[in-house]
């Protein structure tokens, strides 16, 4: 699995050989407004295509938050229909191991939520492409169509697009129900989505998408992320199936874990805020919350999760461990999949 | 697999889920009674070049099967040949694209599951999609290729117009990919050189040059067209989704070997059988020589078939074929491959 960031990491810890093998990454990208210093201007003005519309070409990064492959961390417990609470409870309870991901399917509806794959978007008049680095792609067409009466469902579905004003207004329907919305939670083939891209400036993409399933919710709603334009860089190809090797780690239940308890005196001296960057270059901020016998963790401002201890100090999911120096916590240290770092507590207001 | 073909050939509930594959493509040029005039000339893109976007249906024949089916055996280094052997004899199980469900890399103008491909044409970048959901991408900015590209499968890949002619240099593939079904390997020094040509509005000419020197003696040029596909689309196919050819594919062509077809057998099986296979014609020539029996599948070199049992045979790349007889004559060829199964009737040639 070479992930961007970890062949960056190569480049600066070990032989310059391996570094040279990902120069081409570091071709200029064309046209890019610089400021004197050579940097690039990221605040300069939108781009125009050709037909005077806003050009959304680049290289974008999902920045890293509350819905990183998660849409669902604004919902209530009502705006889910029962059924479909029951089958993201069984999908965590299984840990996830029945996810798309892990099997190397498309994300699907969940394609735009990825910040740790960048994507490419390559506009014509009449089609963008959203290419993604996992060599996986989504057509938007432009020509005027309408969305089919009934498409044959599959996973990126069928999506069709025109402008409101500076506003790429982006219809998708046709999904299959194999996809994950996020933490479990399914889709049925009834959703259809809208995203509404807006390229703020030369260097911000900002995004809305409605998601919006009778079938399995009582409600649309809408999620917003920003796109970081990423300058003078390119895809770098990542195969999934090339070295899958989750599916068989991927054992056990949640419930299994649930044995050890910590004594809340413990769990108190893990408050605080934990922050620090991984290898693929996104940082990440956790905040622990003890509250009794039990530990919450929210990520980068997202929805607070329970988390269940293996040990004293270490705990499940995704696996953190609190490590202690001289009888101080000092750091934690974050384990998931293609991800590993350890995050320095943040001495804050000291 | 779902294909199109299979579509469109099963129950009307069934073909009206697909109907969104008949958008008719804007701007074809027609004849006056309404058909695409696919003689017309290519089509310019707004900066005055040819314009190659479209969806194109690949002829890929007989190179799917046979990458070298033009070259000599002096052409092809020793190794390569014994490990293109070795791979028949393990009948196909480790095609890392077929049953590996990895990407095609160098094989992609030629597989049948790739195919068709879409070409996505800007000024600067050339995107080629397919229906497997992989693309690749061809810079036109006028970069030269990386001196030391990271292996990939898609490698990297660079053009230039030449009058007419899209020119697109690529390397940095790694050595993960076989070349076509028989299993000719590649290795990291592999470099290919594609000249598209849209000779008119229909008709895509593409001369694909592979350079290898630590498999082959010498560079060769394969040679194909592509047929445009009009008022469609690319259909969506995840190889993951409902991978069940691994599972099947056990055992080595030296095990099945233990069925002896006696030559008198073997004999009536001789001739042509022809059909329809993945929505395209296609025309098996079966030989009869003694104890072997051979086959070439639209004019592709020839391959011995493996005997099964008296009339089921296996190729080299596991596809299953069996010989089906009514009223005492073979009147038909039935294959059995993943999503393009189907019967191909004998023909009867001068008669």
């Amino acid at each position: 699995m070479v992930q961007r960031g970890s062949l960056k990491l190569l480049c600066g810890l070990a032989f310059i050989a391996s570094c040279v093998s990902g120069q081409w990454l570091n071709y200029p990208t064309p046209g890019i407004p610089r400021l004197p210093d050579g940097k690039p201007n990221l605040a300069a003005p939108v781009p125009k295509a050709a037909d005077g519309k806003p050009d959304l070409s680049g290289v974008w990064r999902i920045a890293l938050g509350p819905y990183t492959l998660n849409t669902t961390n604004d919902l209530k417990p009502g705006d889910v229909q029962p059924w479909a609470e029951a089958l993201a409870e069984q999908r965590r309870e299984n840990l996830g191991k029945d996810s798309p991901a892990a099997h190397c399917l498309p994300f699907g509806p969940l394609f735009t939520f990825d910040p740790i794959n960048p994507q490419k978007i390559v506009q014509t008049p009449n089609l963008i492409v959203i290419l993604g680095e996992q060599l996986m792609y989504r057509q938007i067409f432009l020509d005027g169509r309408s969305l089919p009466a009934d498409p044959n469902p599959d996973f990126m579905g069928y999506s069709v697009g025109h402008w409101e004003g500076d506003t790429l207004v982006v219809t998708t329907a046709g999904y299959n129900d194999r996809t994950w919305l996020g933490r479990g939670y399914p889709n049925t083939e009834s959703l259809r989505t809208v995203e509404r891209f807006h390229r703020g400036d030369f260097g911000h993409l900002e995004i809305a998408e409605t998601f919006d399933d009778p079938g399995a919710y009582t409600r649309p709603w809408t999620v917003k992320v920003t796109g970081n334009l990423m300058p003078d860089s390119d895809l770098l190809e990542y195969v999934c199936n090339e070295n899958n090797k989750d599916l068989p780690h991927l054992i056990g239940k949640a419930s299994d874990l649930k044995g050890v308890e910590v004594a809340p005196e413990i769990l108190a001296k893990y408050a605080g805020v934990y922050a620090g960057t991984l290898p693929s270059g996104l940082v990440v901020r956790f905040e622990i919350f003890p509250s009794g016998s039990e530990l919450w963790a929210s990520l980068n401002g997202g929805a607070k999760r329970l988390l269940t201890a293996l040990s004293n100090t270490k705990f499940v999911l995704p696996q953190l461990e609190f490590l202690e120096e001289n009888g101080e916590i000092v750091a934690l240290q974050y384990s998931d999949v293609g991800a590993n770092a350890r995050l320095p507590r943040v001495r804050e207001n000291r | 697999m779902i294909r199109q073909f299979t579509l469109i050939s099963m129950v009307l509930a069934t073909t009206v889920s697909a109907q969104w594959l008949n958008y008719p493509t804007p701007g074809i040029p027609r004849l006056p009674d309404g058909k695409p005039n696919l003689a017309a000339p290519a089509p310019k893109a707004a900066d005055g070049k040819p314009d190659l976007s479209g969806v194109w249906t690949i002829n890929y024949r007989p190179y799917s099967s046979n990458i070298a089916n033009d070259l000599k055996p002096g052409d092809v280094q020793p190794w390569t040949e014994a490990l293109t052997k070795q791979r028949q004899q393990n009948l196909g199980k480790d095609d890392p694209s077929t049953v590996g469900c990895l990407p095609f890399g160098p094989r992609v103008n030629f597989a049948a599951v790739t195919a068709p491909l879409k070409i996505v044409q800007t000024p600067t970048l050339i995107v080629i999609l397919s229906e497997d959901l992989t693309y690749r991408q061809i810079f036109l900015d006028g970069r030269d290729l990386p001196a030391d590209p990271n292996p990939d499968f898609m490698g990297y890949s660079i053009g230039h117009w030449e009058g007419d002619t899209l020119v697109v240099a690529t390397a940095g593939y790694n050595d993960r990919t076989w070349l076509d079904y028989a299993g000719h390997p590649h290795t990291e020094s592999l470099r290919t050189i594609e000249q598209f040509h849209r000779r008119d509005f229909g008709h895509l000419e593409i001369a694909e040059t592979f350079e290898d020197p630590k498999a082959y003696a010498h560079p060769w040029t394969v040679k194909v067209t592509g047929d445009l596909m009009r008022d469609s689309d690319l259909l969506e196919y995840v190889c993951n989704e409902n991978e069940k050819d691994s599972a099947h594919l056990v055992g080595k062509a030296s095990d099945v070997r233990s069925v002896e077809v006696a030559p008198e057998i073997l004999a009536r099986y001789a001739g042509a059988y022809a059909g329809t296979r993945g929505g395209r014609p296609t025309r098996f020539e079966v030989y009869a020589s003694g104890r072997e029996l051979l086959f070439s599948r639209d004019g592709s070199a020839r391959q011995p078939l493996t005997p099964v049992s008296k009339t089921k045979f296996v190729t080299f790349s596991g596809v299953q074929l069996e010989f089906v007889e009514e009223n005492g004559e073979i009147v038909a060829l039935q294959y059995y491959g993943a999503g393009f199964g189907g019967p191909l009737p004998r023909v009867r040639e001068g008669r």
